[in-house]
């Protein structure tokens, strides 16, 4: 499926449900979780470090070319208590990314879920913070 | 009334009382019964302090036992307290005017003045519990010991009979001191400086800040903390404000540091 790779940009009016109140990430203001966006491609570097888990990768868009997208996760001590090591993800692997984009339209989002493989990874109920 | 009437509110009291009777015989034998649905001895909060208690399950517990490692029942998020909102002096208005925290969603990294992101102050209490992590309670004879993981706070409850001492220092974390009242512990917290904040959203206090936390462990797995604040300079009266807590045995305190914070580049942009 040609498909596979491309970046999926979805915008879900809905999802506002999931934000409000609850959500309270010490830098929310720079992302838009009334949105959802999913984004798959290639890990390229896995940052598992304090304050924030961070995740680069390769994504390709609908006509091939390579865009470089970063995602924002929680803190490590969450991820840890949740099974993750520093090791859970490595460069080339391949994984889908959902979660609020950046307001300024730069390639970032905050990951609220993610998959490897095909499979979610637990989060631990860290998405939102 | 009508006769059917009568008969049938009957059986509806009739059938409610049994209802109540059955419930309250559920705990199994010598185990305390489920106390969540009971306000604590802290009249301003009765009704609003929290939700119904959760079943009590597992081994009777030791109410006088607070030791463990316990997360806010809330999860990760939140910047404020379950509860009403604070009543500010004029004072108290203008400093929560000038708070640019970015918890809530409204400031970005660059922007916030929120001191805890910005230059590692500890978060003072309360706020400490509202810091995403969890905390561990050790209880010696003299003291309770609380470690919070959030950039290794720790704070400790003197609880051998002592006096708060005079001429205080300022300090983030204040001076406490601990009594049992029944199985209540309460704790009294004075000698703040003014460099924290109330909560994650920027609610403001003095060096005037006086705290006075309620813990109470319901049952196994819950612990419930009612805190009252009092600051003349910056509550036009006591704010009362409750925390919820759930046991986390298989959990460990691990390392956080703030000094981090420096050295990280989010993609926040």
């Amino acid at each position: 499926m040609r498909n596979k790779l491309i970046l999926a940009l979805i915008s879900v009016g809905i999802l506002g449900i999931l934000s409000g109140p609850a959500f309270a990430h010490h830098g929310a203001a720079a992302y838009d979780m009334s949105k959802s966006i999913t984004v798959t491609g290639t890990v390229t570097d896995f940052q598992f470090v304090n304050p924030h888990v961070l995740i680069a990768m390769d994504a390709k868009d609908p006509s091939g070319k390579v865009e470089k997208w970063q995602g924002e996760l929680t803190s490590p001590n969450h991820l840890a208590r949740a099974g993750w090591t520093k090791s859970t993800l490595k460069p080339g692997d391949q994984v889908t990314l959902i979660g609020g984009p950046a307001k300024s339209g730069s390639p970032t989002m905050w990951i609220r879920k993610i998959e490897k493989d095909g499979q979610e990874v637990s989060l631990g109920g860290g998405g939102d913070n | 009334m009508p006769k059917v009437s009568v008969w049938a509110s009957f059986l509806l009291v009739a059938a409610l009382a049994i209802c109540s009777g059955a419930s309250a015989q559920e705990s199994p034998a010598g185990q305390r019964p489920a106390q969540g649905n009971q306000p604590a001895a802290n009249p301003g909060q009765q009704g609003t302090r929290r939700g119904p208690a959760p079943p009590v399950q597992g081994p009777a517990h030791d109410p006088h036992d607070l030791t463990g490692i316990w997360n806010a029942r809330r999860g990760y998020g939140g910047d404020t307290y379950t509860g009403g909102t604070p009543e500010f002096t004029s004072w108290g208005e203008d400093q929560f005017k000038k708070a640019k925290s970015s918890n809530g969603g409204q400031y970005t990294l660059q922007e916030t003045n929120d001191p805890v992101i910005t230059k590692c102050y500890p978060p003072g209490v309360p706020r400490i519990y509202l810091q995403p992590f969890p905390l561990q309670i050790v209880q010696t004879p003299k003291e309770a010991i609380i470690l919070y993981e959030y950039d290794h706070t720790v704070r400790h409850i003197f609880a051998d009979g002592r006096k708060h001492p005079e001429d205080l220092t300022a300090t983030y974390m204040g001076d406490s001191i601990g009594r049992w009242d029944g199985d209540t512990f309460v704790v009294d917290t004075v000698g703040f400086n003014d460099k924290s904040w109330l909560d994650r959203a920027g609610r403001p206090h003095s060096d005037q800040l006086h705290v006075v936390e309620r813990f109470q462990r319901m049952n196994q797995n819950d612990l419930e903390i009612d805190v009252t604040m009092e600051d003349a300079k910056a509550l036009a009266k006591p704010w009362n404000a409750h925390i919820g807590f759930q046991l986390r045995p298989d959990w460990t305190i691990q390392e956080q540091v703030c000094a981090d914070n420096g050295d990280f580049v989010s993609f926040e942009k």
